[in-house]
């Protein structure tokens, strides 16, 4: 079975300081909305990302609150400044609980 | 009821019976199919004018910015090095380490193959391999773990051209997968080739219909409204309940012939697996 949480990023791979780049985020998970039923008439309880975090060295510096609105697999973009070499962490929690992180590190020139 | 309209009543049960029989006996003369060839409306040319129009590049960039697919990929990586069966061999232990031995055997495929007297496919090569060389158990078809390894033994030849032979004993193959391209099927009457060669780059709705050439190349793929990544025949049986036809198993006879001829007219076009779909 595909496994929940695997993340992906994908970054520019040269960076100078100060600079805007754009980061994609993927990450895998079915994102049952709760409103769909099987063949036999129950109901698939809902599963989804409700939760992003993103942590740019200490810093918090963004959260974003997802509903069942949003895909399987999930894709995001969005851009960052470049201004200090830390890690850059995403967190993506679950209305089940589950946490899953990726973190990569940025080295700006 | 008297007995005139009784005797008619017997009388039209047997036409009915004589009638369904006469069916049966003309849906029989498959073996020798005699097909109606259509012609595209429009030039391939003009084709690829519209679906820039329509489409543009948008499933290359979602394919490049993010598959998730390429986790399925992975998988499929590790489960060609693990060893399963009798014989305590994996894939890797005849084909090299990463596969090396297997470097554009994918782009010949499918063919021909004596030993099953019909067209041999990758997913049934997998699996053939699995039961006479290593001693496993055959993979249950469109299962994860077997969509995984077709996935990673195709990624093996990306960017090589296809190049598939429809000379000598895969002719006739060939010949039963064009007679059932264009063969009329179903409640709806639609025939594959009605779509996809002869109304091909005109609008369905909000879709426009692909042409037939360029099908093949890049499964299995992620397609959006799965929401999951699937092969090739998974599509065949999607398309074949749309028009109310008849769904048939995976890897049967008729959809490998199928795949053949889908995968000729590709001849020449890279291979690019993982797939992205809307």
């Amino acid at each position: 079975m595909p496994a929940v949480g695997r993340i992906k990023i994908r970054m520019p791979h040269t960076i100078s300081r100060g600079q805007v780049v754009p980061v994609d985020v993927l990450v895998t998970h079915p994102m049952e909305t709760g409103l769909r039923k099987t063949k036999d008439g129950k109901v698939i309880p809902a599963y989804f990302i409700n939760g992003v975090d993103i942590f740019y060295g200490g810093d918090r510096i963004t959260h974003c609150d997802w509903t069942i609105a949003v895909s399987a697999n999930p894709f995001m973009t969005f851009y960052l400044k470049a201004d200090k070499a830390a890690p850059l962490r995403i967190v993506y929690k679950d209305n089940k609980g589950g946490v899953y992180q990726e973190t990569v590190q940025i080295n700006p020139r | 009821m008297s007995r005139f309209s009784r005797a008619f009543v017997l009388l039209a049960c047997a036409g009915v019976l004589t009638a369904g029989a006469w069916k049966y006996s003309f849906a029989g003369e498959e073996a020798a199919p005699r097909i109606k060839e259509y012609t595209p409306n429009i030039s391939s040319q003009e084709y690829e004018k519209r679906y820039n129009a329509v489409y543009g590049k948008s499933t290359e960039k979602m394919a490049e910015e993010g598959n998730p697919a390429d986790f399925m990929l992975d998988d499929g990586k590790d489960l060609f090095g693990k060893a399963e069966g009798s014989a305590g061999k994996s894939c890797a232990s005849c084909h090299g380490a990463n596969g090396e031995k297997l470097k554009g055997v994918a782009a010949t495929f499918p063919k021909y193959d004596p030993a099953i007297n019909g067209i041999n496919t990758v997913a049934l090569q997998i699996n053939r391999c699995r039961q006479e060389h290593m001693g496993a158990a055959p993979l249950k078809y469109e299962t994860y773990d077997q969509l995984a390894l077709e996935l990673y033994v195709k990624s093996l030849s990306n960017g090589v051209p296809i190049k598939v032979s429809i000379d000598g004993p895969a002719k006739p193959f060939y010949e039963a997968g064009k007679a059932y391209y264009y063969k009329r099927h179903g409640q709806f009457n639609f025939s594959c080739a009605i779509c996809h060669v002869k109304y091909a780059g005109h609008m369905m709705r909000a879709n426009l219909l692909s042409s037939n050439r360029h099908h093949a190349d890049h499964w299995p793929a992620y397609r959006l409204d799965w929401g999951a990544a699937g092969s090739f025949q998974k599509r065949f049986r999607g398309c074949n309940k749309n028009v109310r036809q008849e769904v048939l198993p995976f890897q049967c006879e008729t959809y490998r012939d199928l795949e053949l001829y889908l995968t000729y007219q590709a001849n020449g076009l890279p291979i690019q697996v993982p797939g992205f779909k809307m």
